[in-house]
């Protein structure tokens, strides 16, 4: 078992990325062993995350090295954070394939969608894994090369001018995050991520050029975290099959530029240096100024894919703000919300995704009375918004609280305002949806209705996914306080990494 | 002496002429024999200079003479070589 | 040194060889292909165990005989020249009965391969002129391969090269005239900073500038490049240019004196941004995918300079290595690129960028090859071209280049513009250009080779970076 050990961070990454690969050399009509392949990664991925799990849980790190660059070699690290997000995406990973080849069922190219949707999950874990900034890079840049076909695959006009847009944001960030690594590479190398960051020594001496170091990687980072001004691919992406955007949203692109700007501040500049730098305060202000701009933009979306993507921008500049605010509470708050809000949205997305597959529903007005019609989707829906308004029991009040308890314990009580703002926002445009989904009439025929399955109100392949998940987030709530919850794995993690006294 | 000064010169105008030539055109054949008259000043040029240490009454420098016989290869291949070039264009043109 | 000689005279013989016997030219040409990338890297580690390796033409002492000499750089040009010459050669034997390769093919680029191991090897002037000779003509022959559509950008090629060895011709002998010598190492330390000596560099610079096809003497380039049949137009573009490069590097860092080196420092870069910027544009621009392709080259080279004027400008060895890994990365992907991008057009018989669309659904196989490579041309990690502009990055930074910097930025992203414009279209599930006839799995599998070779290359950074590095120390 120990001499499995070190090879675990490669391993989880192949899990994923043999079967992709395999996948792409498959024919359209053998579905069967594609379904497999993708079940077996997923598994095989799932076991070995368990087994690092309980590696780092007992304090041990998994360091998998590889020589690449001189001064910065390929390092793929096991750590407490790492593993918080390699945890949520190999799981939510699980659930998007189950959804994904229900929704997928019949159409056309699946094998080359089903290979990149490999890759890509590949590449999220392999970012959550980078030991130092050129293993991130690498991973980042590969994430966009591997998300773009996902986008693009409708293959309709709208899709390949939405593609377009996201790839002229994605790699222009790309290459900001790259210029932004070399110079941080010339002034020091790339050494591992350390806890409290590595450039301390630096600050006394180049302070211009660390400034303009962080704002290169912020800007990089913010492409994908959706960071105004940087959002602008993120609505449009909206186009991609409702699995793709389930998991652009939750985990893979937008969750890749907040875990980013966490390693940034955390591990490569620490805190200190931040502090001495000035550098926080922008941030946080920028991070208050897009959660209400997102959530006020979604007021005004009668697209329902359109209403959760802007809401997304908003959602996610939570964990930016929280990473920040420069606390501990905050911080938990920012972790933890990483997770709350990928489970969330994912739940979200998914319900989004069944009502448009199966009765053609795409605009919030058409939902009108579709609760008696798809009882338990709408409980999904309903719970995922309540989350996201942040009603207790579920998982997204814990993660408001500590950001609110975060805000007070730094002295910036007017944060807790923007929150209050933001959740009346949150309220506004998702309570409407609700209240359309349980207590109105249905007026109008469904625009396009299927008969997917005889007994349930959808295909048990869609169905299962926003379950499962909707379960997580009551679960995540309700024990909250219990020792496998992610709000204790982000107090250790905060506890461990951090380096607060 | 005097005679190596026109001989430079000589070469220099031919070297003028030809880049000019090739530079003006615009017929194809005409920028052939251009780079031609051009190449002409060039080895002039060469052997001009071979011929300085005569005047000191030292034998030629035989490297520059070897290096204008390379290059007068050279240069009749690549003239046969664009001439049949042109050929080939004007019979297709014709047809 | 009897390995640099082989390098040489195996292709030239095996050029012989088919002439004569036309029957055995394919296989004589994956023979010599293969024994001179063999050789290529015996001479490699040769060089990395008892450094630079010197020879001197017919024993004659150096002041009449031609110099040649293997140095680290030397020795990786010649493996990659081999390496991509087998390639090709490859995708050549896959493809040629279907597009009716002409027979001349073989000998051709066998002698190609000739003079352009011999240019890599030779450290005297004149010689050079002779293996830039040679490398022009045959280039000039084998785009004249494509047929009678050919035939005016071929020709058009010939006079503008032939213009060009005027002009280094000239300038030579202005420096033998001054000097007396040809040699480079005897040169080396000799010129004095007068006119005569800047006249002749000028006319030398030119001369290879416009052989190299760098900005604003690229003219002939796209269209000679873009007529030319696909195995054709990735050796041209991966490699031919590559040689009137390597000796303009040669004279900008061994021979001239050290006070034009600030003045030629800033033509190059004014070049080199017009390369970047304009050359990149035009690729966003054109109709036709080869010519896309073909101005790249031009744009990707721009690279090249940047690195060889900030070579000329700031002491730092890694522009040096910067320049060789542009090169080389280079090299590979633009190999991929047009082998990909003919291969698609053969079987899609089309020519326009908007044709290709739907590419990825009918030929899944040639378009990825083509990202693959486009990958490595944007600088995108862990490929080649990133390396190469990592390493620019990282000097620049140091140099503390902020201009230069936003230019890099900018040139990144007109690149990934091009690139992508053809890889967008490709995902067009509308009436995709349906293929002429069924697509053929091994050429697009040997289109793939280079461009997942120059991925690699990323991986072996450390020993790159250790060989070029050789060279400086």
């Amino acid at each position: 078992m120990t001499a499995l050990l070190p090879y675990l961070p490669i391993l989880i990454i192949l899990s994923s990325l043999l079967p992709g690969l395999i996948i792409f050399s498959l024919k359209e009509t053998q579905i069967k062993l594609r379904t497999w392949l993708n079940m077996l990664g997923v598994t095989v991925k799932l076991i070995f995350v368990w087994l690092m799990w309980r590696a780092v849980k007992a304090g041990q790190e998994v360091t998998f090295s590889l020589p690449f660059l001189p001064g910065a070699d390929l390092v793929l690290h096991g750590d407490a954070l790492s593993l918080l997000f390699v945890i949520l995406s190999s799981i939510l990973w699980l659930a998007t394939t189950i959804y994904a080849i229900g929704y997928l069922e019949g159409s056309p190219l699946r094998s080359r969608f089903f290979g990149y949707f490999s890759l890509c999950v590949s590449a999220t874990v392999g970012l959550a894994l980078s030991g130092n900034l050129v293993t991130f890079l690498l991973f980042y840049e590969l994430l966009t090369l591997a998300t773009f076909p996902l986008v693009v695959h409708r293959g309709t006009a709208q899709s390949l001018a939405a593609a377009k847009r996201y790839l002229g944001y994605t790699l222009g960030g790309g290459v900001l995050l790259m210029f932004g690594v070399a110079l941080l590479h010339m002034l020091t190398q790339s050494p591992d991520f350390t806890p409290g960051g590595y450039l301390l020594p630096l600050v006394a001496s180049d302070r211009a050029l660390l400034q303009l170091a962080f704002v290169l990687l912020i800007a990089g980072l913010g492409v994908k975290a959706a960071l105004l001004p940087l959002h602008g691919w993120l609505p449009q992406a909206m186009v991609a099959p409702a699995p793709v955007s389930a998991l652009l949203h939750a985990v893979a692109v937008v969750k890749a530029g907040a875990f980013g700007i966490i390693r940034v501040v955390y591990d490569v500049f620490g805190v200190q240096s931040i502090q001495q730098l000035n550098v926080a305060t922008p941030l946080m202000l920028l991070a208050a100024l897009t959660i209400l701009y997102g959530s006020w933009r979604a007021l005004a979306q009668q697209d329902i894919k359109k209403r959760l993507a802007y809401s997304t921008i908003s959602q996610v500049s939570y964990v930016t703000l929280g990473v920040a605010m420069l606390g501990p509470l905050a911080a938990v708050g920012a972790l933890v919300h990483l997770v709350h809000q990928g489970v969330m949205k994912i739940t979200l997305f998914f319900c989004a995704g069944n009502y448009a597959e199966t009765l053609g529903i795409h605009d919030i007005r058409e939902l009108n009375g579709v609760g008696k019609r798809m009882p338990l989707t709408s409980l999904a829906f309903t719970v995922g918004a309540l989350g996201m308004i942040g009603i207790p029991p579920t998982a997204g009040f814990i993660s408001k609280w500590y950001l609110g308890l975060g805000a007070a314990e730094v002295d910036q009580g007017w944060l807790i305002g923007v929150f209050v703002l933001s959740g009346l926002l949150n309220a506004a445009y998702f309570l409407p949806v609700v209240y359309r989904i349980w207590f109105t009439q249905q007026r109008l025929p469904w625009p396009h209705p299927q008969q997917l399955s005889k007994k349930l109100e959808t295909h048990w392949m869609l169905l299962s996914p926003p379950l499962f998940t909707m379960l997580l987030v009551l679960l995540m709530g309700l024990f909250a306080s219990t020792d496998i919850s992610p709000l204790s794995w982000s107090e250790l993690i905060v506890e461990r990494e951090f380096s607060y006294d | 002496m005097l005679s190596l000064y026109v001989y430079f010169t000589l070469a220099t105008l031919l070297i003028g002429f030809g880049a000019y030539g090739v530079w003006r055109g615009p017929e194809l054949l005409r920028r052939i024999l251009a780079l031609n008259i051009m190449g002409a000043g060039i080895f002039l040029l060469m052997v001009t200079l071979a011929y300085r240490p005569v005047l000191q009454g030292e034998p030629a420098d035989s490297v520059l003479h070897a290096l204008v016989l390379t290059g007068l290869v050279v240069a009749v291949s690549a003239t046969a070589f664009a001439l049949a070039l042109l050929g080939r264009i004007l019979q297709k043109g014709k047809a | 040194m009897s390995l640099a000689l082989g390098l040489v005279i195996i292709p030239l013989l095996a050029a012989l060889l088919m002439l004569l016997w036309p029957r055995l030219a394919r296989g004589l040409q994956l023979a010599a292909a293969l024994l001179c990338t063999i050789l290529a890297t015996m001479l490699l580690q040769l060089v990395q165990q008892e450094g630079s390796q010197q020879l001197f033409i017919g024993g004659w002492n150096p002041l009449l005989a031609i110099r040649w000499q293997a140095d680290s750089v030397t020795a990786l040009l010649l493996l990659l020249s081999a390496v991509l010459h087998l390639l090709v050669s490859g995708y050549a034997l896959a493809v040629q009965q279907r597009d009716k390769l002409a027979a001349a093919f073989w000998p051709l680029s066998s002698l190609l391969l000739a003079s352009l191991q011999a240019l890599w090897l030779s450290r005297d002037l004149f010689n050079l002129y002779v293996c830039l000779e040679l490398l022009g003509m045959v280039a000039v022959a084998l785009v004249t391969l494509s047929g009678d559509k050919a035939m005016r950008p071929a020709l058009h090629y010939l006079l503008f090269s032939l213009f060009a060895s005027l002009c280094y011709l000239l300038g030579v002998a202005l420096l033998y005239g001054a000097y007396g010598a040809l040699d480079l190492p005897l040169l080396q330390g000799q010129l004095q900073a007068n006119s005569l000596t800047a006249a002749a560099l000028v006319l030398i610079t030119l001369g290879l500038m416009l052989k190299a096809a760098w900005w604003p003497l690229h003219l002939w380039l796209p269209a000679a490049h873009a007529a030319a049949p696909a195995p054709v137009s990735a050796l041209l573009s991966a490699l031919v240019v590559k040689g009137p490069l390597f000796i303009l590097v040669l004279v900008w860092t061994t021979l001239a004196p050290a006070a034009f080196l600030n003045v030629a420092a800033y033509a190059f870069l004014v070049c080199a941004l017009g390369a970047l910027l304009l050359a990149g544009v035009a690729a966003l621009r054109t109709p036709y995918s080869k010519t896309l392709v073909a101005y790249s080259t031009v744009a990707q080279l721009g690279y090249a300079m940047l690195a060889l004027a900030l070579m000329l400008s700031f002491n730092l060895p890694v522009f040096t290595a910067a320049l060789w890994l542009f090169v080389m990365a280079h090299a590979l992907a633009k190999a991929a690129c047009f082998l990909s991008i003919g291969e698609m057009q053969q079987t899609l018989g089309v020519k326009k960028v908007a044709q290709l669309k739907g590419a990825s659904q009918t030929m899944p196989l040639a378009m990825f090859a083509f990202a693959v490579a486009g990958g490595s041309l944007i600088g995108l990690p862990p490929s080649g071209g990133f390396l190469a502009k990592w390493v620019m990055l990282l000097g620049l930074w140091q140099a503390q280049q902020y201009f230069l910097l936003l230019v890099l930025l900018v040139a990144t992203l007109v690149s990934a513009a091009y690139i992508f414009r053809v890889v967008v279209l490709a995902f067009d599930r509308a009436e995709p250009t349906a293929p002429d006839f069924s697509p053929q799995l091994l050429p697009q599998w040997l289109a793939l080779l280079p461009a997942l070779a120059v991925w690699a290359m990323a991986f072996f950074s450390m020993p790159l970076l250790a060989i070029l590095q050789q060279e400086l120390s």
